[in-house]
This record gives structure tokens, sequence and C-alpha cells, in this order.
């Protein structure tokens, strides 16, 4: 049996090497001593059991000598530096599919007015940028780890500039309760499955202030059309926004109170602080630091009402029914126009 | 670090003895050379040999391809005897069975793609003759002092030596590097292509570095005089056919290059495809040929010999292109590609006069060699082994790899290839020098186009005379601000500036001026006594100015 490792023991991280392990032995890195005992030994950890073809390991070393396929699961703010780390031991014969819906930004966002495009890398470009491994993909799409855990139906996609690294992801992830589909548009999926995030801050919201479904279908849509604006901006298609990274992880993560993100939407409307919210929610919502980096962006011209109004709510106090006023009076454009239009 | 240095005279052959040449034992025996050539066509073109319809259908194809491109786009260089061969190829497809009917279908069909094959690569394949190549290399030399008698004294006197001729052709790069990978593997030169005198240009260059011949693709229209084909022939071109668009073709002059790699010889190719005919440097390759040197690499690596292909990109930088005008002109009518009928009129000895013409009236050229790179574009230290861009050892082999194995994936390959290419493209913009000549046209030209910001392009070059001269004051300016630009940009080896750069801003103006395309009949640039600049051909300012382009010098006007 081919072994493949998980690097990350987040909740998505656990979820993933428990898939994996249906048809591979996995290793899984964990950086604390005490997180290797309690997979190793309890087998379980964060409340999710693991699977019995999974070890905990704590050095790279071993971690990359015995395997090839490497799934990178680490939040986007860590992601640089267990990359330094990992570089060492890694060689252009590795694959890294990664599954991080985060950005790394080069400078601090919270001292700059603008950011250049050339700031702003997806987790496949920083894998790129700081090792020498060439083959690189991600996994995006509806994965709420909880879900995954409890073993219920869903599905994935593996996107790469190469085939090779869909064929191994798909032959180490497909099982019969996890659908593995394939796309080379890889910039497209990582873009998607970073902005559905604030998407998701808003759907929150929503829900928050007690509308229904009419109220989040609007959202929805009209939040894919902006994250295909945006991902026009930056050279990718559309295709990747319709397919399971862009609407799938939109349907998922905008219904769901299991998504991080959601719930801070969802506690800001409920009247809590967003300090407060997030210290409480113990994880990283990426949405939060999405918002700002779109509303940075902003000098390529692309069309992002929604982000400009969560700008506005998370970061400079408006109220959430100004938020809505704001874009309820906007001017509507035609229904499709991410097809037709660069941005509207 | 590389060290750049400049050379001036031809420097001796790293392997002394010509029949220890790499060139010289792969086409020692021609026969083997072709059946390796085929063989590797019949393993890649799995799409033609897929079923006995496929291939039936791909032969009808080729036949009618072929007897069209002989009856409606005909050259001089077209070999009669090919009218009867693909005449009896037809025949001989009429005259066997209807497909998947009778046996022995496939094995008819299969004779016809061997013989379709011995064909081209008979046609295509190259040889290497050490008396030719030595007669090249002493001639030149006689053949210039000859040819200079018909030129006025003056230019007699200016390029009264060879040695003269070295000072107007600085070779530069780090030429022991260069000269090391030679002995550890395989070298493949990708220069950048403005002038059909790029190729001598380059030939002279890699002569002088003191490599092992090299093997390189040229247009079959370039073979129309006999003995200068046979010549060519002798000194390692292979013949290309553009007409010839099918993948038949194609797929057998991609094996071509590839059995040539994996034997270890020196290769040659413009990967910018045609001429540079805005005088930009390129910005998109063409990644076909470019290809080859991956499956080289995969191939040297599965016969486990691991020779390694070293890339070197080469930028040539000149201060006249003599066919600037009517490079330009096309590029301005959006033609496009090349127009192959045109370039037929680009004979063997036309090539010549030109080459000469060029060489006698230049006030010089410069031939960049940028540091060598693997096939993934990683960085080769001085004993050849690659580093990544993280700065770490890397083994070539390992891009290959899958589970373990060495493993051929076309898809994958396509994507190092375009890798590839990116990074070659990153050393031209590095490796590209500038010359006084770029740098004035590039000022000259902004300064008219920043006057007419509401301009297209198009208006801009047909603006009257009076609207485009330029006083001596705002010119010096504007060059001052650019020139510190360039500086800045070299100290970060984003580019390279030539020696006439560090003028004072008066002198380094006057020598671009003097230096822009100087012998056109239409002068570029030119000052007059009251210190007015001007132009009589703002297409061809247009042109000698793009090479700049590239850089965002732009903003700073």
């Amino acid at each position: 049996m081919k072994k493949v490792a998980v690097i990350g023991t987040g909740n998505f991280g656990l979820a993933l090497a428990n898939l994996l392990a249906i048809n591979n032995e996995v290793l899984i890195y964990a950086r604390r001593e005490e997180n290797v005992q309690k997979i190793n030994i309890k087998r379980e950890h964060k409340g999710q059991p693991i699977h019995e073809r999974v070890t905990a390991v704590n050095e790279f070393n071993q971690l990359t000598k015995e395997c090839k396929l490497i799934f990178p699961i680490v939040p986007s703010s860590n992601f640089k530096e267990m990359l330094i780390q990992l570089s060492p031991f890694l060689s252009p014969e590795h694959i890294l599919i990664h599954g991080t819906k985060g950005l790394h930004i080069e400078v601090d966002i919270n001292t700059v007015e603008t950011l250049d495009k050339s700031q702003v890398l997806t987790m496949s470009e920083l894998i790129l940028k700081e090792t020498s491994v060439v083959r690189v993909g991600c996994i995006a799409g509806p994965n709420l780890a909880k879900e995954l855990s409890e073993k219920q139906i869903g599905g994935t996609v593996v996107a790469s500039r190469y085939n090779e690294v869909i064929v191994e992801g798909k032959k180490a992830l497909n099982s019969n309760i996890f659908r593995v589909y394939g796309s080379n548009e890889v910039l497209g999926v990582e873009l998607a499955s970073v902005l559905k995030n604030y998407i998701a801050i808003a759907a929150g919201m929503l829900e928050g202030i007690g509308y229904g479904d009419n109220s989040k279908a609007l959202l929805i849509t009209r939040g894919m059309a902006e994250m295909v604006f945006f991902g026009k901006a930056f050279g990718a298609s559309e295709k990747a926004f319709m397919g399971l990274a862009g609407i799938g992880d939109l349907m998922a993560t905008c219904n769901s109170k299991l998504s991080r993100n959601f719930r801070v939407g969802y506690n800001l409307a409920k009247g809590q602080n967003l300090l407060e919210i997030l210290s409480d929610l113990n994880e990283v919502a990426e949405g939060i630091k999405t918002i700002k980096v779109v509303k940075l962006l902003a000098g390529y011209g692309f069309n992002s009402p929604l982000a400009d109004a969560l700008y506005k709510i998370v970061y400079e106090d408006w109220e959430l029914n100004q938020g809505m006023d704001y874009l309820m009076n906007l001017p509507v454009s035609d229904d499709t126009d991410f097809f037709t239009q660069k941005d509207s | 670090m590389p060290t750049r240095k400049t050379i001036k005279k031809p420097l001796p052959s790293v392997v002394k003895e010509m029949d220890e040449w790499p060139i010289y034992k792969a086409y020692e025996n021609p026969d083997l050379f072709l059946q390796k050539v085929k063989d590797l066509v019949k393993k890649n073109a799995t799409w033609i040999l897929k079923d006995d319809d496929t291939l039936r259908n791909e032969i009808k194809n080729i036949v009618y391809q072929e007897k069209m491109r002989l009856s409606k786009t005909p050259w001089k260089s077209d070999d009669p005897k090919e009218k009867i061969f693909w005449s009896d190829i037809k025949k001989q497809v009429r005259s066997s069975k209807a497909i998947g009917t009778e046996e022995g279908t496939k094995e008819v069909d299969e004779r016809i793609l061997n013989q379709i094959l011995d064909f081209y690569g008979t046609e295509m394949i190259a040889d290497f003759k050490i008396s030719s190549f030595k007669f090249a290399q002493k001639a030149l030399p006689y053949i210039y002092s000859r040819l200079i008698n018909s030129f006025p004294q003056i230019v007699y006197k200016l390029f009264s030596s060879v040695d003269k001729l070295y000072d107007r052709m600085k070779i530069m790069g780090d030429v022991d590097h260069i000269r090391k990978l030679q002995e550890i593997g395989t070298v493949v030169v990708v220069p950048t292509h403005y002038s059909n005198l790029d190729s001598p240009t380059i030939g002279l260059s890699l002569n002088n570095l003191g490599l092992s011949a090299f093997t390189y693709g040229a247009g079959v229209n370039l073979f129309t005089i006999k003995s200068l084909s046979r010549f060519m022939h002798n000194l390692g071109a292979y013949k290309v056919d553009r007409r010839r668009k099918h993948r038949l073709y194609l797929e057998t002059l991609k094996s071509y290059s590839t059995i040539a790699l994996t034997e270890n010889v020196n290769s040659l190719f413009y990967p910018g495809g045609s001429r540079s005919q805005s005088g930009k440097l390129e910005n998109k390759l063409k990644l076909g040929l470019l290809g080859t040197v991956i499956d080289a690499q995969r191939m040297n690596l599965e016969e486990g010999n691991g020779k390694k292909i070293f890339i070197i990109p080469v930028t040539l930088n000149y201060h006249y292109v003599l066919e600037a005008k009517k490079l330009i002109e096309h590029y301005l009518k959006d033609k496009g590609k090349e127009n192959y009928l045109e370039d037929e009129n680009t004979t063997s000895f036309g090539l010549i006069k030109r080459a000469y013409k060029v060489i006698t009236s230049n006030p010089g050229m410069t031939i960049s060699f940028a540091p060598a790179i693997d096939v993934f574009g990683n960085k080769v230290d001085e004993n050849g082994k690659s580093i990544s861009s993280t700065g770490q050892k890397v083994e070539v082999a390992d891009y290959f790899k899958l589970n373990g194995k060495l493993v051929r994936d076309v898809q994958r390959d396509s994507q190092y290839t375009q890798i590839l290419g990116d990074r070659i493209l990153q050393e031209y913009k590095e490796n590209t020098v500038v010359l006084s000549s770029n740098l004035v046209a590039f000022v000259a030209f902004q300064i008219i186009r920043k006057r007419f910001s509401q301009f297209t392009v198009f208006e801009i070059l047909s603006l009257p005379k009076d609207e485009t001269t330029i006083q001596t004051e705002e010119f010096i300016l504007v060059l001052a601000k650019i020139k510190e630009v360039l500086l800045g940009l070299e100290k970060e080896n984003k580019i390279i500036l030539s020696s006439d750069i560090n003028l004072g801003m008066q002198e380094l103006m006057k020598v671009g001026i003097k230096k822009v395309g100087s012998s056109h009949p239409k002068y570029v640039l030119k000052r007059n006594k009251s210190g007015e600049i001007s132009t009589q051909s703002m297409k061809l300012l247009y042109y000698y100015h793009n090479k700049l382009t590239s850089y965002g010098l732009e903003q700073y006007i």
C-alpha cells in the first residue's frame, strides 16, 4: 500500500488523513510531541477518532523520505514558516497538494494602503517560490471537516497544471464515500476557495439578521459573480468558479453553522464584537483577512461591492443595515454579467 | 556567481581532435542516426498508429498536403524527385486494398509510413565533414579580405584585419563555465532572433568560444545553390521545411532534434521562431523544438548515462539591422507570421551578400551569453550541478520520477517546457545589452510619444518631420533620467549596459545617434548644428526603440 503524508493536525487535516487512510498508509505531521502521542496512542484527536492506518510523526526528514505525495493542510498564516522548515527535505520528486483556503501576503496588510498583485500569492505559488517542488496542486470544495470526519458522503476537486498530480490525488483520495474531480484551473480553484470565505461571512450576517432563503440565494449568486470578477482580474478563467471549489463550496459554507466564517458573520449580526468572536472561535477565519486583501487590491478595477460593504462593517464600524442599504441601492447589471464582462 | 568576460580572439577548441566531436560521431553513420529517429517517431506518434483507419487516413492526408505544397507554394529548392516520390506513394495507397477489408492492409500502410519517414529523414539529415569545417575556419578571413576589395577604400581600411572584426563583434558571457559545461554534457544555444545575419554571427561566436560544432535547423529556402548547400549540410545544418505543418513531419523534426541531443551533439535553435518583426525582445516562445531538450534529458537518464543538457540563452544586440525596414513594415501591417514565400528570396548567396554588407558597415554588435541553466530552468554550478531557485542542489532525474521511477508523461513535460520557456525569456531580459543606439532611439521616440500622448502609435508614426524634432536640452534631460534607471536595473542584474552607456551625456548622445541604424538609406536620428534632433524614418526609430520596451522605462519619461 502506498504511503502518503498530511502536514497539519487541524480539523481538516485530521479528517483528510482519515479519508486518505481508506486507500493508503498515512503519516501525519504534528508539530507538538503531545499531539503525536494523542494520535498514536489514544487514537483520537480533537474529537476525531484516528484511522488505524494513520501514524503521527514530528520529523520532516522521515515524512519526506517515506512519502512522495504530501498534503499540507496548514493555516495560511503559518504556511510560509512551515515551508521554510520543510523545504530542505523536499526535492522535485515530491508532489504537494495543499488544502489551505487562504492567501499569503508578502507584506503586513495592516501597514499598507494598497497591494500589488506580486505581493499576493496563492499557496501553490508560495510552494513554488519556497521549495524545489514543481508538481503542485490543491484540493478544494465543500469539505466541512466535521462532516468529513463523520464519514458523510462528499466530494472535492484536485486542481493542478499537471495531470499527473490530479491522477495521483484522485488515486489517493477517491473512495466510495468521497468523489474526487480533477481540474487544470488551479489558480481559479485556489481563488474560489479563498474568496468564498467572505461571502460566507455575509451569509452568516443575513441569517443572523433573520433573512430567509431568497436573500441568501441572491447573496450567493451575486457573491459568485464578484468572485469571478476578482478571479478574471487575476488571470483565472470563470470555469473553476462554476465547480465544486466555487459554487459547491459556497453552497456549503453559506448554509452551515459549521463554517467558521459563517459563524463570524452570524455572531456579528447578533451584536457580538469581532475581537470577542475571533477569540471564541479559537481558529482562523480567513474571510476577515480576505475582506481586507480584496479592498487593498481595489486598484485592479474589479467590481467588489460586497467586499466593500463588508470592509466598512468589519473595519470601519458601519452598522449592518448601512451595509445592506449600500448594497441594495447599487445599480443593477445584467444577470450573468460575469460571463460577458471582465468586470462590471 | 558567473564571471562575465569579453573575448576578443578565438579560443582553442575544448576538444581538440575533431573526430572526437559528438557531431562527427553522430553523423558518421547516417543510417544508424536515421533509424534512431524513425524508431523514436514511431514510439511517440501513437496517434498515427492508433488503428488501421487512422494510419490510412493520416497517410492520405499527408500525401494530399505534400502535393498541394508542391503545386501551390513551389520553391526553387524543391527536389524535382519529390513529385515522383509522392505520386508513387499515392499509387501505392490506391493500389492497396480498402481499409480493414483485406489482410495485409496494415502491413502495406506501415511500409508506406516507413518510406515517408525515410524520405523525410534523408532530406533532413545533416553531415559533419572535418575538411569543410576546417576550411570554414581558415577561409573566413580570406573571404573577407577578398570581398572587401569590392567595398569602398574607407571600409577596407576599417576592416583590414580579422582582429578588427572581433573589435566590432563583442562576445561576452561566462566563457570558462560554458567551455567547462561542454566537457560535462551537451550544450544547447537558444539565441534571440532579429536578423538573417544572426546565424553567421552566432556560428562565428560559438567557434570563437572553442565549442565543438553545433547542429541546427536551417530553412530549405537557404539550400538553393548546390555548392553552398553542400557546404552548409557538411557543417551540421539539417533541413527544415516550414511549409510542412502536418504532425508527422513535425514529429520527425522533433525526433531528429531529440536524437541529436541524446547523441550529445551541441544544438542551436531560435525558440522565438521567426525574426522579431517589431524589434522588441521576444516575449513569447515557440515551444515545439524546445521541448525536445526535456525529452532528450529524460532519455539520457533512462539510458543510464545521465548526460546533462545545458541551455544557454544568448542575446544578439545590433546597432544596425539590415532588414529592419522590411520587418517593421510587416509588423505594422499586422501580417503576423513571416511570409515564407518572400523568404524564398533569401538565398544562401543573398544571405552572404547581406552578411558582408552588415559586417563591413556595421558599427558593432554584442553577443551576450547568459549563464547556463538546466532543462528545467535551474541555474547550474561550475560542475554542472543544478541549483534550484531556493539554493538547493537538485537532481534532474527527480523531475521525471513518479513513485520512484522515471516516467514519460507528455502533458507534464509540456508544462516543464513552458517553465523552461519562461526562464529563457527572463534570461533574455536580464542579458540584453543596452547599446547607445537603442538608448537614444528609445529616448527620442518616447519624447515624441509623450508629446502626442493622445495619439495611437500609428498616428505618431505618420507625424510630419517638424512635429518630431527634439531640442538637445530636452533630449539630454530625458536621457539622463533613463540612464539613471538603467544603472539601477544593472545593479540588480536585470540588464547589461554596454561600455558606451558610461560616457558623459553629450558624448553618449552623439555616439548613439551616430550608430543607430547607421547604414539605412534614411537616417534614423540626426542632430543638426543648431542642436535639433530629427529622424527621416519614424518607423525605424520605433523599431530600434522597441528593444527597450520590456523594462517599464516609459514611466520615467
